[in-house]
């Protein structure tokens, strides 16, 4: 009854503070939101349809046009054709109009043509047995040029991956023009054959899938990476609330009055953490709304939260736990307000820092990416991302779950050992 | 009258302090007593009450609440215990109902007989229409009284009062005094008081000590002290032994 009675006054407490409320709720919604759409942009810059590209088109013949059409196929790049000079086109790129500019020169697919009529005839002439029109012709060596101009500020993997994309296009327009040379030597030798149209579709295609576990059909992507590391980033910001209750309490006299009661102020301290472990769980589940429902409605991917409900409710609580128990450190330790939020605020950001809250560990430098281990917030991370895109089941989140419960346990052990031994001495 | 309170010896040195704050003080409190404590800033009023309530030990010494002690049975001494300290420890954002609602079970009291007991209360010190008003919006006056019946909910057999009547006006010191002989009078609470009010403790309280340094320098029954001493009030009593250097610089 005394529990019951402790969970329905700080309820009572928390839902007239509108302003600790809207810390709690409010803060990190748009958090979620604008740290989602930032970071969506960035990764769209780079992994989608936004790459900006410049075509001069001097050639304005098949390799141009089918250059152009597969570019734009291939949903990569936003296109901007221009009528310019090749060092133009440089200046344009080099202000950063463009990621990427294609300079064709004139006549690039007549001489296109010729080169493969020449190589075809060639071909078929040393099958004739007319080696002396082989040898007395002239060897061409020479190779036409597509220009290709990057901003300075692409990254060189970046860079690779476009020039390659655009080398296996130019490629099959070669390969394309080979054949209809070889059409035409074939037809001009056999007038009276009727040959099918050759197939210039490659024959070997790559397929592509993420290696994720039982099959799990889920991408990652900026929502499936902010989701989880904001709502944790908010679950252990609620140490703010939670220290400045228990420091209010403590400056008003009510910590007085209740020490003073028998056996009462454990069961109110666990009043605390129990209410604020469900306001941190009510936080979890607003923000998987915010993931589901608001953000495809921005534009953005719909957040995919795998199919392992009950290990994610464990983990979830798991984080709920660790996070109060900080709370509960910071509001026993700290002399103030001021010292609590300061603090409190402070350490958050440090621990979201190195967990990989802001960036993804996997980005960091390999120093970092060992210092993150040690963040709870990384623990939580870690196994979100497990059961979001690996579908992991308990068995394997069963490590970050342990760690945040030994963080919980090391917190409350600590917040009592400082109030039995420092405060109360 | 039997003895309700007996202080042995009792002394405590906080770390890296001078000097103790409380140093063997010895004293009894007998059951229907309204105990005046007066002393200085920094006589260790509030450090002896934080014993006497067992929110920390004694470096040494024994303080027995009729023949219990918080070290044997913490629980069963805190129960004899009702405190209402200077600050309003009420919730703000609470109305009075809320706050004593919780108070009240927090002391291990439940259900009608509960909520009985604090609209009493309130109706006696005269709170009943605000009763579902939040304490934020009370008057000073209004806040002393609700932290009053704080402290009297669950009938303690000893209550410990810190500055009760501090910043509030006459009416409600009034009702506050007069709630409290009340108290002593029909169901024999024992009451500690301590408050720098001294004409106050003077026509309250029928016993008086008062401690200086950590030390008890002087107790007896009000009168008896007055008289002993060749003074006309207690103030005169509590200056001629206290003297007048500041003991809070």
């Amino acid at each position: 009854m005394k529990l019951i009675y402790s969970i329905y006054k700080e309820y009572k407490v928390l839902i007239r503070d509108k302003a600790g409320l809207a810390i709690t709720f409010i803060m990190p919604t748009v958090l979620i939101l604008v740290i989602t759409l930032i970071q969506d942009t960035t990764f769209r810059s780079v992994n989608e349809a936004s790459v900006p590209l410049l075509i001069v088109d001097k050639d304005n013949d098949s390799l141009s046009h089918t250059l152009e059409r597969s570019l734009e196929g291939s949903k990569f790049f936003v296109i901007t054709k221009k009528q310019l000079t090749a060092e133009q086109a440089k200046t344009e790129i080099a202000k950063g109009h463009y990621f990427i500019g294609i300079v064709i020169p004139e006549n690039t697919s007549k001489q296109l043509r010729e080169k493969s009529s020449n190589r075809i005839s060639k071909l078929m002439n040393s099958f004739s047995g007319d080696s002396t029109a082989a040898v007395e012709e002239k060897q061409d060596t020479s190779t036409l040029r597509v220009q290709l101009y990057f901003d300075p500020i692409t990254k060189k993997s970046f860079k690779t991956t476009i020039s390659n994309s655009i080398e296996r296009i130019i490629s099959q327009i070669e390969m394309q023009s080979m054949v209809q040379a070889l059409n035409e030597t074939m037809s001009d030798n056999f007038p009276d054959a009727k040959p099918t149209k050759m197939e210039t579709k490659p024959l070997v295609s790559l397929s592509e899938e993420y290696a994720s576990y039982n099959n799990s059909p889920i991408i990652p992507n900026s929502v499936q990476h902010n989701v989880p590391a904001w709502t944790l980033f908010a679950m252990f910001f609620i140490c703010i609330p939670l220290a400045g209750n228990i420091i209010k309490e403590r400056e008003d006299g009510s910590a007085f009055r209740l020490l003073t009661m028998p056996g009462s102020y454990m069961i109110v301290i666990l009043g605390k953490m129990i209410t604020y472990m469900v306001v941190s769980l009510i936080q979890f589940s607003l923000m998987l709304c915010v993931g589901i429902y608001i953000l495809p409605m921005m534009g953005l991917p719909q957040l995919n939260i795998g199919n392992q409900l009950p290990v994610l409710l464990v983990v979830a609580s798991s984080a709920a736990f660790a996070a109060t128990g900080f709370g509960l450190l910071v509001g026993t330790i700290a002399n103030s307000h001021e010292q609590a939020s300061l603090f409190g605020a402070v350490f958050v950001v440090i621990l979201a820092a190195i967990g990989g809250v802001w960036v993804p560990t996997f980005v960091m430098p390999e120093i970092m990416k060992q210092l993150s281990v040690i963040s709870p917030m990384n623990w939580g991370l870690e196994a979100f991302y497990g059961i979001f895109l690996r579908n992991f089941g308990f068995k394997e989140i069963l490590p970050h779950v342990v760690k945040l419960w030994a963080f919980f346990l090391v917190a409350l052990g600590g917040s009592f050992c400082y109030q039995k031994y420092v405060r109360l001495k | 009258m039997s003895v309700l309170v007996d202080i042995r010896h009792v002394s405590k040195k906080y770390k890296d302090a001078p000097r103790p704050a409380v140093n063997d003080l010895s004293l009894t409190i007998d059951t229907g007593d309204i105990f005046g404590l007066l002393g200085p800033n920094g006589a260790g009023k509030t450090t002896f009450i934080s014993m006497l309530c067992g929110l920390f030990s004694a470096n040494s010494g024994e303080i027995f609440i009729k023949g219990l002690t918080h070290k044997s049975n913490s629980k069963a001494c805190k129960q004899l215990i009702g405190v209402v300290p200077q600050e309003i420890a009420l919730y703000p954002q609470l109305t009075a109902w809320e706050n004593l609602l919780f108070l009240g079970h927090m002391y291990g009291l439940r259900g009608n007989a509960l909520k009985e007991n604090i609209k009493h209360n309130l109706s006696i010190l005269g709170l009943e229409a605000n009763t579902h008003q939040k304490i934020v919006s009370y008057s000073g006056g209004m806040k002393r009284r609700v932290n009053l019946i704080a402290g009297i909910l669950h009938n303690p057999e000893l209550l410990i009062l810190d500055e009760p009547t501090v910043g509030v006006d006459v009416q409600s010191k009034q009702a506050i005094i007069d709630h409290l002989k009340k108290l002593n009078q029909e169901k024999g609470m024992t009451i500690l008081y301590t408050s720098h009010h001294l004409d106050e403790a003077e026509s309250f309280c029928n016993h008086i000590a008062i401690i200086d340094d950590g030390k008890l320098i002087t107790q007896g029954k009000t009168k008896a002290l007055i008289e002993e001493n060749n003074c006309q009030s207690i103030e005169e009593v509590y200056l001629k032994i206290t003297g007048n250097r500041f003991r809070d610089k």
